[in-house]
């Protein structure tokens, strides 16, 4: 039996082939202009590497913010409920999940056996998301890959950016560079804020061991040591660990193409989720 | 009596000469540099329009990002005391004051006398603030003015769904994309920033009239989301940038025991 799970995010695409409990194989693209076309590219770049053809695939689950618009998905779960379920198939012990993505950022509980206990988001405001750390890399012309190690590279202390805002704390760099302050110390401050941000919803969730870190950002070194540091608890990393959601998602797309277990135990229904979703909006 | 008041913004440092309760002189630059220096430049600026022969400054009293500093001037009044005082002064009828600046937006009440009563403040987050619409602008190369014009003759039709304003700006980029029309897409900036603004306005239980002050203030598709959201008309005095100087310079004057009010 071949499943695939297909997680549409805001800024990258995700496709996942198993057969069973084995990973067949996986692909990343870049978001193109709409959810469909991403989704259908994905899954391409994965039949290719694979040497599968559509037709061999059996159940497929679309997660992410484009899932509603992906034709040729049986089925869509939330992102939550796949990151959960991702984390969980590569580290059973994990019971916390932060994903952070280009545009969101997700504290998750789970169980013993990877189901949704409890989750608290932020897709209202950008600073404490990857994006801050986009927005931040493009104005000090620094790679998007560079700036974890960059900002482990500064010696000084880094100066405190005291905006909230990621509007604000722009103009707010752009003063302390021209103070003469260094990129690598701008960069540590960065990475400084975002870790702030996101323990402090790590803590509202209700951190619990094992601690895991899903999405782009758990590629940036500087980000991930600041969390583990203010945690006093070293975070598990996928070794790819962009592909969660669409792993979580293949995962169910094996279950539900089994017709065994209930889903609905495992995914929220919309309008609860939504409600649910709501109430973790401050 | 002479007294002056100098607002330092996060954009522009403005200053008001008063004699009597009558303005005498009125300054407005970009300041570039610290508070401490805007501030100085300004006195130098009123001096020199107003062909003062004095070097010292009269009782000046300073607001704005450069009050917590306190290096210079005889007092240091908020800027919601300031705004209030100034806009009082102009319409007595104010009891509620909304300033709308680069970076803030502050909503205040008064009584009858020109004292604030309370007030509320959103200086953390760009949605809802002037920094919002010079994105924008910048984004479209529009001045802001322009853009407000442009705004009032595009029509409903698409929505700004995010919060943050950086979200915002990438779906700005896809309405373009999508080929939406500059003024619709600017109807809908507008329309998202003046939800905001009267969100914080409800919740301080505006009481009429209101006026809205700040530089932002000038901008007329805003004011009219505004009012569209509230249900209630807003009022908007001539020099609404002004306000925060006015003010201060009303208050010097108030210490020194002229009743103006």
């Amino acid at each position: 039996m071949i499943s695939c799970g297909i997680d549409v995010g805001s800024l990258s695409g995700e496709a996942v082939v198993m057969e069973g409990r084995d990973l067949l194989g996986y692909s990343i693209v870049r978001t193109g202009h709409d959810s469909t076309s991403t989704a259908k590219e994905a899954l391409e770049m994965v039949l290719k590497k694979t040497g599968l053809s559509q037709a061999q695939i059996n159940y497929t689950v679309a997660t992410g913010y484009g899932r509603v618009i992906v034709p040729f998905a049986q089925r869509n779960i939330s992102e939550i409920s796949c990151h959960a379920r991702g984390a969980n198939f590569l580290f059973p012990l994990a019971r916390t999940i932060l994903d952070m993505g280009g545009q969101d950022c997700k504290a998750i509980r789970c169980d013993e056996r990877g189901r949704l206990v409890r989750f608290l988001m932020n897709d209202k405001c950008a600073a404490g998301t990857g994006r801050a750390v986009e927005v931040i890399a493009s104005l000090l012309e620094v790679k998007l890959e560079e700036v974890g190690q960059l900002s482990l590279s500064n010696l000084q202390d880094p100066p405190k950016i005291s905006n909230n805002c990621l509007l604000f704390a722009k103009s707010e760099i752009l003063s302390l560079m021209r103070e003469g302050v260094s990129v690598e110390a701008l960069l540590a401050a960065l990475c400084t804020s975002i870790a702030e941000k996101v323990c402090e919803l790590l803590k509202r969730v209700g951190l619990q061991e094992k601690f895991v870190i899903t999405g782009g950002i758990a590629k940036n070194q500087g980000v991930v040591r600041r969390i583990e540091q203010k945690l006093g608890m070293s975070a598990l990393i996928p070794p790819e660990p962009q592909i969660i959601g669409a792993l979580g998602a293949a995962l169910f797309a094996q279950e539900l193409a089994h017709g065994q277990g209930n889903p609905k135990e495992k995914v929220l229904p919309p309008a609860q989720e939504k409600l649910a979703r709501a109430a973790s909006d401050q | 009596m002479l007294t002056l008041g100098i607002d330092v913004g996060h954009c522009s440092t403005k200053a008001v000469l008063l004699e009597d309760g009558l303005v005498m002189g009125k300054v407005i630059f970009r300041a570039a540099g610290s508070v401490e220096k805007a501030a100085m430049e300004a006195w130098e600026k009123m001096r020199e329009l107003m062909g003062l022969l004095e070097s010292a400054p009269p009782r000046t009293f300073v607001t704005g990002v450069g009050r917590h500093k306190g290096l210079w001037g005889d007092g240091s009044p908020t800027e919601m005391a300031s705004h209030v005082r100034g806009t009082h002064h102009w319409l007595p009828s104010a009891r509620t004051v909304v300033d709308l600046g680069a970076e803030g937006v502050r909503v205040s009440r008064c009584g009858k006398r020109g004292r604030l009563s309370h007030f509320l403040i959103n200086d953390r987050c760009a949605a809802g603030t002037g920094t919002f619409l010079e994105t924008v602008a910048q984004m479209m190369q529009l001045s802001v003015s322009e853009m407000g014009l442009l705004a009032e003759m595009g029509s409903p039709g698409v929505r700004l769904t995010s919060t943050c304003a950086v979200f915002a700006e990438s779906e700005i980029v896809g309405y373009v994309h999508k080929g939406v029309s500059r003024q619709d897409i600017l109807w809908a900036v507008h329309d998202s920033l003046g939800a905001r603004v009267a969100a914080l306005v409800q919740k301080i239980k505006p009481e009429p009239d209101l006026v809205a002050t700040g530089g932002v203030a000038r901008n007329k598709g805003l004011l009219k989301a505004l009012e569209r959201h509230l249900g209630i008309s807003v009022v908007v005095v001539q020099e609404p940038e002004m306000m925060g100087a006015l003010g201060a310079a009303l208050l010097a004057a108030d210490s020194l025991g002229e009743d103006l009010a």
